[in-house]
């Protein structure tokens, strides 16, 4: 191994027992288990049904390199992360971290909310693996760059869920490792804070850490690693530039799922089976010019009757910014139900978006507000505008109509109204 | 081999190297780690004690009102009821030299064994050596044991008992039934985190060995016949040296001593081998 790698991974691999975890909680159940196994003569006997969260991953990090790990809900990302800290321990294959390590694969981990600020402070500080004289040197630094300096004694359970995610992602901003490893961790706070957040990791990056980034949104990807790392069921299928690894990802994640629709057991009622973006020129390639009007075509297939749906297609900007929503209900499509298979067709006006990168999510609910039956992707696309080419000038630009009246003119009557009611009082 | 040259390369070069593998050995206990780890320790200790009276009203006075309660109930029903010996000493002192290391055993046993599913988060979350938790929570009731121990002081002086020199063997003693506790609790701990059922056995448990301890009776009514077996319990050498220690009367029962100590050290030598197989383990079942 030369000196210049900070992370070697080879052949790296995770198995569970499917299930396991959340079965045999108790005694009982085990010895239920165990009783049914004897009774029917093992042949009712589940056999043990294993998989591979992570299989021969095999990767080689540079120090300094910055690299993200993307990949659908369950690739083994976290998986990855998790074996990479030492949390979990792997079933194969063998990892060689080189220099102190990181992680942060949640804010906050160990917080009490029966201690004061400045008790969490050096708790989590030690957490994380820093000395306590260090979290005292860090102390003030720590303290500022939360911005929580009249609440540091104050109880962190009576701190705003803002105030508490700035705290710890404060220490943990001060941990100073050679390696870092983050889980989605940079997507908390509010906006301000988030771009604190990122322009201290890019301060990280030129103090030339090395840091593995998992995150959904592609935006903070781009924007942070020159590198990714591109899981599939667990396997290592692209590693290599950026750009190159997240077309891969766009296409793949067509009509998947989105990452925050969990579906408790088997099958959604309903799936979208093909969805098509079009603009102006046609199915569309991936472009759309301001104003243009966009449609949507989305087609469907259910497995039963899904009553009164209410199906929302909305839009968010690639830094996670929900732009907008549409919604069958709230725009004058009532379907009293939805069986078989059918087409769906959204026509947006013309979207005045600045230029950026957008996805698109489509969503149905039964019974109107009812249940969440599946939340997919339905694609992507870029905007362009003729001028605003970055989110500086905001998400959306519309034509205002604007008129000028000279001073000379306008300042006058004003100024005569206002002056006698002052005068008499 | 390799792992030792890399080692020692790694500390020339003042430069941290992990190898992260699927198995360990099973004499590789890392205690080295548990040194480094030390602050966390340290700190965790400092959150359970400082997390333990916040808003409670009576706050650290809870450390005194347990064993006092217990000394109150005890004298009055064993000690007016059932005319209890006591080997000529005042019933409330006899039962409060002994009620004070059981407490804080019976306190430090229930917190290793359970401290790890408490502390779920931190094993899901991070990393350290999981061993840091039970020593954590081992250590954070001796705190309370101090405090109670400021009781027996007034209470001896109430009783016109005079303090001597032997009082000291008192550390020594605390710190034999911390060894029992966390070996216990290496052994219930893993499998708390498998089985939550050890949760609710702990009480029980705890009662039974309260009954299996001279607390409320003196070792002089157990009969000759079963003291060997009986000392198997390590708390009988430890509870036996207290009253040795407070009273001065006598010599401390080195037989029943020797064995507990035994008994302790087999069960942290085995407890230790089998907290550091589960522990691989720890953050999938959790």
């Amino acid at each position: 191994m030369t000196n210049d790698i900070a992370i070697s991974v080879r052949d790296l691999g995770k198995r569970y027992l499917r299930g396991s975890s959340t079965k045999h909680n108790s005694i009982r159940d085990v010895v239920q288990d165990k009783l049914t196994t004897l009774l029917t003569l093992g042949l009712k006997r589940k056999k043990k049904d294993y998989f591979w969260a992570l299989s021969e991953a095999t990767f080689d990090i540079r120090k300094g390199e910055n690299v993200g790990i993307i990949g659908l809900n369950g690739a083994g990302k976290s998986t990855l992360l998790k074996v990479l800290s030492r949390i979990v321990t792997p079933t194969s294959g063998e990892a060689r971290i080189n220099g102190r390590l990181g992680a942060l694969l949640e804010v906050g981990t160990g917080f009490h909310g029966e201690l004061t600020g400045r008790e969490n402070t050096f708790l989590y500080g030690s957490i994380l693996g820093m000395t306590r004289a260090e979290v005292e040197q860090k102390f003030d630094a720590i303290v500022e760059f939360a911005e929580i300096k009249e609440f540091i004694d104050t109880p962190v359970k009576r701190y705003s869920s803002g105030m508490y995610v700035r705290l710890a992602f404060s220490v943990a901003a001060h941990l100073d490792p050679d390696i870092l490893l983050l889980d989605e961790v940079l997507a908390v706070g509010d906006a301000a804070f988030q771009r604190k957040c990122m322009s201290f990791a890019r301060s990280l990056q030129q103090k030339g850490s090395t840091i593995l980034f998992v995150s959904h949104n592609m935006f903070s990807i781009k924007t942070m690693c020159q590198r990714v790392i591109y899981l599939k069921k667990g396997k290592v299928v692209f590693d290599g530039p950026t750009d190159e690894g997240l077309r891969m990802y766009e296409n793949d994640s067509r009509l998947k799922e989105t990452y925050w629709f969990h579906r408790d057991d088997g099958e959604p009622p309903i799936t979208f089976t093909d969805a098509v973006i079009e603009s102006s020129g046609g199915v569309n390639t991936g472009v759309v010019e301001h104003g243009e009007p966009v449609t949507f075509r989305m087609r469907y297939k259910t497995s039963r009757r899904i009553e009164k749906p209410e199906v929302r297609l909305s839009i968010d900007r690639q830094d996670d910014m929900h732009v907008m929503t549409f919604s069958n209900t709230l725009e004058g499509l009532d379907l009293p139900y939805l069986e078989g298979e059918g087409e769906l067709v959204v026509t947006a006006p013309p979207l005045t978006l600045t230029s950026d990168f957008f996805l698109a999510n489509v969503a149905v609910r039964e019974n109107r507000h009812g249940k969440l039956l599946v939340a997919q992707i339905v694609g992507h696309f870029h905007v362009r505008h003729p001028n605003y080419s970055s989110t500086a000038y905001g998400v959306l630009h519309e034509m205002g109509k604007w008129s000028h009246t000279p001073a000379a003119v306008a300042a006058e009557p004003v100024l005569a109204a206002a002056t006698p009611t002052k005068a008499a009082s | 081999m390799n792992a030792a040259v890399e080692k020692a390369v790694a500390n020339v070069h003042r430069t941290e190297q992990v190898v992260i593998r699927p198995g360990k050995g099973i004499f590789d206990l890392e205690l080295g780690l548990i040194w480094r780890y030390r602050e966390l320790m340290f700190t965790l200790m400092l959150r359970d004690i400082q997390v333990l009276y916040k808003q409670a009203a009576l706050g650290v006075a809870w450390a005194v009102i347990q064993p006092v309660f217990a000394v109150v109930v005890f004298t009055v029903v064993f000690g007016n009821f059932a005319k209890m010996p006591s080997d000529g000493i005042p019933y409330p002192v006899f039962a409060f030299a002994a009620v004070l290391p059981w407490t804080y055993f019976a306190e430090a046993t229930r917190r290793a064994a359970t401290g790890l599913v408490d502390d779920a988060e931190l094993v899901r979350k991070v990393y350290f050596p999981r061993l840091v938790i039970p020593l954590a929570k081992v250590a954070a009731p001796l705190l309370d044991f101090a405090i109670a121990f400021c009781v027996l002081l007034i209470l001896m002086a109430f009783y016109g008992i005079m303090p001597s020199f032997k009082l000291l063997a008192i550390i020594p003693l605390i710190l034999v039934a911390s060894l029992l506790a966390l070996s216990i609790g290496m052994w219930l701990g893993p499998i708390n985190v498998r089985f939550r059922d050890v949760k609710h056995t702990i009480p029980f448990l705890l009662q039974i060995g309260m009954y299996a301890s001279p607390i409320v009776y003196p070792l002089s009514q157990v009969p000759v016949e079963w003291k060997a077996l009986y000392s198997l319990n390590p708390m009988v050498g430890v509870i036996e040296g207290f009253r040795w220690a407070v009273f001065d009367r006598g010599n401390p029962d080195f037989a029943a001593l020797g064995i507990g100590l035994g008994v302790i050290v087999v069960m942290l030598a085995a407890g230790l081998v089998y907290f550091k197989k589960q522990e691989r383990t720890f953050a999938d079942v959790i």
